[in-house]
């Protein structure tokens, strides 16, 4: 069972920043983005377009030939990419919505809309065979009894810090704190001199980055394919439940134990055979957390009614 | 009044379309997309219910219509696929149909009990999360279900009960008779099931429904059980989801965890936006118009592609369906037939 907890720490941080992301900007906007994986997967096709060699065909449309990039330089353009594809969204789709007081389910038929539509953009254009970035293989070495490649440790030592720096970002910063305002109370805090649409956009960039970002970990730890972002998405859905949606540390924390459960669950004994019902599992957990404590663990009640 | 001319021409429109584009086998196509869009159009009525009566956000349709369609076939004289098992005795077709819809709508209680109590937007999270562990399971499970290989050689049971004159017909005209009698048999019941649902909807339970989708304090102020009603309405949309996925492996002729998967839900549910949520029968209309884009999108296909494969046909066609659902949303989300204010935008 032990030599799945190095997997099910990389599936935890994959799932935990995806439900940070998400979460965040559920408190927010409270828009359930069922775009999100779409988001993920943009950043990690992104950077696959940015750093794959130009003579590979990786792309369906054989007229665009990769750019060949370094790896590190693809990484923050993918990045820096995402946070403008996020704000884009905001200010052509989720603004004119919000300012023509559309309802929140509305909003999330539009999310499932534009989930479906931009995935099967993907399809269309990227590779739809699983494809890694070139990066060379490297062999399992043991870390205090945990299996991992060295790679790999290093992509959970930045999951970490970057989560630590979206801590202390919506703890400390001016604009961190302004989030949580407009989280709490976006009446409160437009009162208190907040311009509340400067924030929200602040915000779909923020967790737009952090979403491609996801998507790159996750291209470096599995791989690259254009349903990549469908497939986490209801990991993390069931990561943002299980710690409380609108929260950041409860999503954190909830992404790690269902990433660590999913995998762990592949040496139970029972599950022997059944590879594909470890997902099942984790979203069963999610139907049972909600049946017993809606509002998730670090949730507050108010949220869920 | 103006609504039902328009929805009249769109129709007419359509068929031309179809009959226009395949000079040859046009009854043949006709057949086969009436077929589909009836199989979709009773599925949209089924989320109709949820959604257009009493608000409820479901997007795990596919797990009521699979677990409708596995419960019959099962109990039907069937074969494995490779390799599998051969049972060759069973129960009546229709009991074994009775069962699958009392199935899924079991599954709509089983689902509908814990989660009915929160906010619409987590049920929206939970009935696609249950959809996916449904196929999950009958993907693994591969004893029960042959898994990826699925269950083959159940048609007959339906098939046996095809009258002649349904054969002849068929025969003359080219088109396949036992697609005939699957579509045919579909929009009698989308007629069965819109007549039982109308009497429903003028009834005084359904107007509690619409009072809930309204103002669920109210109805509760007045006395009502809101989560008793929303959890019937659940099981009632989903015994007609389980109805028409028993249609829909009927008209495959197989059933393999492929067959319900998660795009499945989004077709059904852009049949339903384009036809008007709400509406009785806007469902099975925006169904059939559906289809008739969805035919449309292959020759978009055909045109930005020489010769497109089937992920491409299958990437267009979504693209498409994306569209559709974000732009009737957004700039007509009463669809076709459905009216604004009969319409539940807002969460509560």
């Amino acid at each position: 069972m032990l030599e799945q907890l190095g997997n099910g720490l990389l599936l935890g941080v994959i799932i935990a920043l995806g439900s940070v992301a998400l979460s965040l900007l559920y408190g927010v906007t409270r828009i359930v983005n069922f775009a999100h994986g779409e988001i993920i997967a943009f950043g990690a096709i992104v950077a696959l377009f940015f750093s794959s060699s130009p003579d590979s065909t990786l792309l369906y449309l054989d007229r665009f030939s990769p750019l060949g990039i370094n790896f590190s330089t693809s990484v923050i353009l993918s990045i820096l990419l995402s946070g403008v594809f996020g704000g884009l969204l905001e200010l052509c789709l989720f603004k004119p919505l919000r300012k023509n007081n559309f309802g929140n389910i509305a909003v999330l038929v539009v999310t499932i809309g534009l989930s479906i539509f931009l995935r099967h953009v993907y399809l269309l254009f990227a590779s739809a065979k699983p494809t890694s970035y070139i990066l060379e293989l490297q062999r399992r070495e043991d870390y205090f009894g945990v299996q991992l490649t060295p790679r790999n440790v290093q992509v959970l030592i930045i999951g970490f810090a970057v989560m630590v720096f979206v801590g202390i970002f919506l703890t400390y910063t001016r604009t961190g704190k302004a989030m949580r305002a407009v989280r709490d109370s976006s009446d409160l805090a437009s009162i208190s001199g907040i311009n509340s649409d400067y924030i929200i956009l602040v915000t779909w960039v923020f967790s737009s980055m952090l979403a491609g970002f996801t998507g790159i970990i996750q291209g470096v730890i599995n791989n690259v394919r254009w349903n990549m972002g469908f497939l986490i998405l209801l990991l993390i859905f069931a990561g943002t439940v299980l710690g409380g949606i609108g929260t950041s540390f409860g999503a954190m924390f909830g992404g790690f134990i269902i990433g660590i459960l999913v995998q762990l669950s592949v040496g139970l004994e029972f599950m022997d055979g059944h590879t594909e019902a470890k997902n099942a599992i984790a979203l069963a957990l999610m139907i049972i957390i909600l049946l017993v404590r809606p509002q998730g663990i670090f949730g507050s009640k108010d949220r869920i009614s | 009044m103006k609504k039902y001319i328009i929805a009249f021409f769109l129709l007419v429109i359509s068929f031309l379309y179809i009959f226009l584009s395949n000079e040859t086998g046009g009854a043949r196509v006709f057949v086969n997309l009436m077929t589909f869009a009836g199989i979709y159009g009773l599925a949209a009525i089924g989320i109709n219910v949820h959604f257009g009566w009493t608000g409820l956000l479901n997007f795990g349709h596919a797990a009521f219509m699979g677990i409708g369609a596995y419960t019959t076939v099962l109990l039907i004289p069937h074969s494995l696929g490779r390799e599998g098992v051969v049972i060759s005795s069973g129960l009546p077709l229709p009991l074994a149909i009775l069962i699958g819809i009392l199935a899924a709508a079991l599954l709509g209680l089983f689902l509908g009990l814990p989660t009915l109590r929160l906010r619409g937007d987590y049920l929206a999270i939970v009935t696609i999360a249950a959809a996916e562990i449904f196929r999950l399971l009958v993907r693994d499970f591969e004893d029960l279900t042959g898994g990826v290989y699925g269950i083959i050689q159940f048609s007959d049971s339906l098939q046996n009960s095809r009258p002649d004159f349904i054969t002849r017909f068929g025969e003359s005209y080219d088109i396949s008779p036992s697609q005939f009698w699957v579509g045919l048999l579909t929009w009698i019941s989308i007629i069965v099931v819109l007549l039982i649902l109308s009497r429903l909807k003028k009834s005084p339970w359904g107007r509690a429904l619409r009072a809930v989708r309204e103002d669920e304090d109210a109805v509760r102020a007045l006395g009502k059980n809101a989560v008793l009603l929303k959890l019937q309405s659940f099981m009632l949309g989903a015994a007609i989801g389980g109805l028409s996925g028993i249609f829909l492996v009927f008209n495959y002729g197989t059933v393999q965890a492929s067959t319900f998967v998660p795009v499945l839900t989004f077709y059904v549910w852009a049949a339903l936006i384009l036809g008007g949520v709400g509406s009785l029968a806007g469902p099975a209309l925006g169904a059939v118009i559906f289809w008739v884009i969805i035919a449309g999108t292959d020759s978009i296909s055909r045109f930005l592609f020489e010769s497109p494969d089937g992920q491409q046909l299958a990437g267009v066609r979504f693209v498409i369906v994306g569209l559709l659902i974000m732009f009737f949303m957004i700039f007509r989300p009463s669809g076709i037939l459905g009216k604004k204010e009969e319409l539940l935008l807002d969460v509560k």
